[in-house]
């Protein structure tokens, strides 16, 4: 306590010796969430993440409704030789049908359920052998193709961070246009309470003579599908 | 690893001149700051506010650091709400000695490190690796140079100065690898390797690229997803950040996020952006069970109360300004003999490493170009010319080799000179005449003697004229 008290004390002394300028206006605030102005700007916005999407490496599976997604999710699975996969719980929609039609299909699944979570060391050991880490993210932004994944106790952090490929959803009405919309429509009470993490692309480095390599110690595959509420929905 | 770290070696004179001297270094450096270049210029014109949003940041930081005193406070409450135990350390030693106390209560034997150039300021591995820690560095390019026992050469590219077949060299030797000089391949053989090390590790250590006071947020900005992992997998997280990392709101961290990656690596946003408040809480499967972070002074305080040297607290360590350097591009990092390079490096380095750093404000052609790529507009000729004119009270006084003594000789006798008017022309006219022979066509091409070096490299020099001039008083 006392070293704190010493630190704000020369902090404070060496404000007074070089006075501080006058309170400047703060800088332009981050921008409200942006009001989706309707089917066309929805639509402009998804085409936007989707180009930047792809421009960092990673793949834009399309706009799909809920029950179109499955079979693409599963014939994904299929093409990467997927045998095991790991999936948090949604945000805005339920993944328990999307698990069973992996499950139908072969591919043996982890959920984040109390249960499996329970056991730290085992669940991620699972994770740690999966092939596919499958969540819903709270929101995308269409300026830099990111993805704002909100972690909790039923859709953990490493889900996006073990599995050699993932697959992101994201509602078609949570993509927004920038960075400062995105983090304005999480709100802050989600950032004090919960890890967030923008993923742009799939993992990367240019540490070697500046040449760019995907999949260093994250996944190598990146994949998204905007999901489109289905018709009835509406 | 001990990583030989003989803090700031004194002569940056012998070493400047050693990578000047080698002109493979050069090739590699070219190389790869001028990819860097180009993917800047590139983002700069994609991207219309980019000017804009550096204006704002920089008033964020100005403001931020104007009252450095509440926002630290308000950031160690609302981080220890959160559930973090904070730590002040005033210097570098005390870091230290908290750290391995950490460790050593935690029973920790593993350490994973993200990439923090904090840490490389405190001289942390070795400190550890004393206490018989096993210390990884896990970014590709700090793990490449924590396997060569060097430290970086760059504060984002730290293996910048090896070329891809050193890099495959290394691999063969140290890793037992099949030689190759392909990235992938030599990535793929650093994500293996390190995977279990990631898994088997039970601390993790990280920088922070910035502290939300509001929230009690730290943001960590990667690409390779090390950084996550390090603050995800091991039981006990420790993040270590300079305490002029923090800003106010969340809602600045985006003015930040839209120049930081744009201008340091030539990308939009950076493929991770992490957000951390806290421990792992209850129900949770991932995440640390205890999360420290150490806040850092060892001399920011010093800068804070200089009113010039202020400014380079702004800094957000984006390393562009190394990349644009014609000095940092021609000598190499490891030249500057400190943990930070570049003219960055050369306004920091002084106040945080003394007089063995005196040097390096000197290493500059003072041409701006970093002061014109800093994303938050850090004008680091003025600082530099600042810090020569301190120079003078650095104790003990800068160790000159024998040329640079005399060209500072020179220099002073001419401003001596310059003093006296009548003496100036006295002394201008008689040169004149001494060097009308030697003119040509109204040039002098070639000078004898002394003189020589001022005519040698094809640089013509005007011929003096004789006309007489009222002088004003």
């Amino acid at each position: 306590m006392t070293a704190f008290h010493k630190l704000i004390a020369n902090v404070k002394t060496a404000l007074e010796r070089a006075p501080r300028p006058a309170e400047p206006g703060h800088a332009a605030d981050g921008g409200a969430a942006m009001p989706v102005a309707g089917d066309l700007r929805r639509t402009e916005l998804i085409a936007q993440f989707a180009r930047e999407l792809a421009a960092v490496g990673g793949v834009f599976l399309g706009a799909l409704t809920a029950d179109q997604a499955r079979p693409r999710i599963v014939a994904l699975a299929r093409e990467l030789g997927a045998k095991a996969a790991a999936c948090g719980a949604g945000v805005t929609m339920d993944l328990a049908p999307l698990a069973r039609a992996l499950e139908q299909s072969g591919v043996a699944m982890t959920r984040a359920d109390r249960k499996s979570v329970a056991d730290r060391a085992a669940y991620r050991d699972r994770l740690a052998q999966a092939d596919l880490g499958i969540v819903e993210a709270h929101a995308a932004i269409a300026a830099t193709g990111t993805l704002a994944v909100v972690g909790a106790a039923d859709r953990p952090n490493s889900l996006t961070l073990l599995p050699p490929a993932n697959l992101i959803l994201v509602h078609a009405d949570r993509v927004m246009p920038d960075l400062a919309a995105a983090v304005a429509a999480l709100g802050t009470a989600t950032f004090v309470t919960n890890r967030v993490a923008l993923i742009t692309g799939p993992s990367r480095t240019a540490d070697i003579e500046k040449m760019i390599v995907l999949g260093v110690h994250g996944p190598k595959q990146l994949y998204a599908i905007a999901v489109w509420p289905a018709e009835g929905a509406r | 690893m001990a990583a030989a770290k003989p803090d700031p070696a004194p002569d940056f004179f012998a070493t400047s001149r050693a990578g000047v001297a080698d002109a493979e270094l050069r090739r590699k450096l070219e190389n790869s700051t001028g990819r860097h270049l180009d993917h800047v210029a590139q983002m700069r014109a994609e991207f219309p506010p980019y000017d804009a949003e550096r204006d704002a940041a920089r008033a964020i930081k100005e403001d931020a650091i104007g009252r450095l005193d509440q926002l630290l406070i308000e950031l160690k409450h609302q981080l220890e709400a959160n559930g973090c135990t904070v730590f002040i350390a005033a210097d570098a030693a005390e870091a230290r000695d908290y750290i391995l106390k950490v460790a050593r209560q935690a029973g920790a034997r593993r350490v994973v490190k993200g990439k923090s150039m904090a840490t490389e300021e405190i001289a942390l591995n070795p400190a550890l690796e004393a206490a018989g820690l096993e210390v990884v560095e896990t970014d590709l390019g700090e793990y490449i140079v924590q396997l060569r026992r060097e430290r970086p050469s760059h504060i984002i590219t730290p293996a910048i100065h090896l070329s891809k077949e050193d890099i495959g060299q290394l691999f063969a030797d140290k890793l037992g690898i099949p030689y190759s000089a392909e990235p992938a391949t030599l990535t793929a053989a650093a994500r293996d390797r390190l995977r279990g090390i990631f898994l088997a590790a039970d601390m993790g250590i990280t920088g922070v690229n910035f502290a939300v006071a509001e929230t009690g947020t730290l943001v960590l900005v990667e690409n390779e997803g090390n950084g996550r992992l390090s603050s995800t997998l091991p039981e006990t997280f420790i993040a270590v950040m300079g305490i002029e990392k923090v800003i106010p709101r969340l809602a600045d961290v985006p003015h930040f996020l839209e120049i930081l990656a744009r201008t340091g690596t030539g990308q939009k946003l950076t493929t991770y952006t992490n957000f951390i408040s806290g421990p792992r809480r209850k129900g949770e499967a991932d995440g640390p069970g205890a999360m420290h972070v150490v806040m850092l002074d060892n001399g920011r305080s010093t800068m804070l109360a200089d009113p010039v040297l202020r400014e380079a607290l702004y800094c957000l360590r984006c390393g562009a300004c190394l990349n644009v350097c014609p000095v940092y591009r021609r000598i190499g990092g490891h030249a500057y003999n400190s943990v930070y390079p570049g003219p960055i490096g050369s306004i920091v380095s002084p106040n945080l490493f003394g007089s063995a750093a005196a040097q390096l404000p000197f290493a500059s052609t003072l041409c701006g170009a970093c002061r014109d790529i800093c994303p938050v507009k850090i004008d680091i000729p003025r600082i530099l010319l600042h810090l020569r004119w301190k120079e003078g009270q650095a104790t003990p006084p800068i160790k000159w080799p024998a040329d640079a003594r005399r060209a500072r000789a020179g220099v002073a006798r001419f401003a001596r000179m310059a003093r006296h008017p009548r003496t100036m022309r006295l002394l201008t006219r008689a040169a004149a005449i001494f060097a009308r022979p030697f003119a040509h066509d109204g040039y002098l091409k070639r000078m004898p003697g002394a003189f020589r070096n001022w005519t040698r490299w094809g640089r013509d020099f005007p011929a003096p004229r004789f006309r007489r001039r009222k002088h004003v008083p």
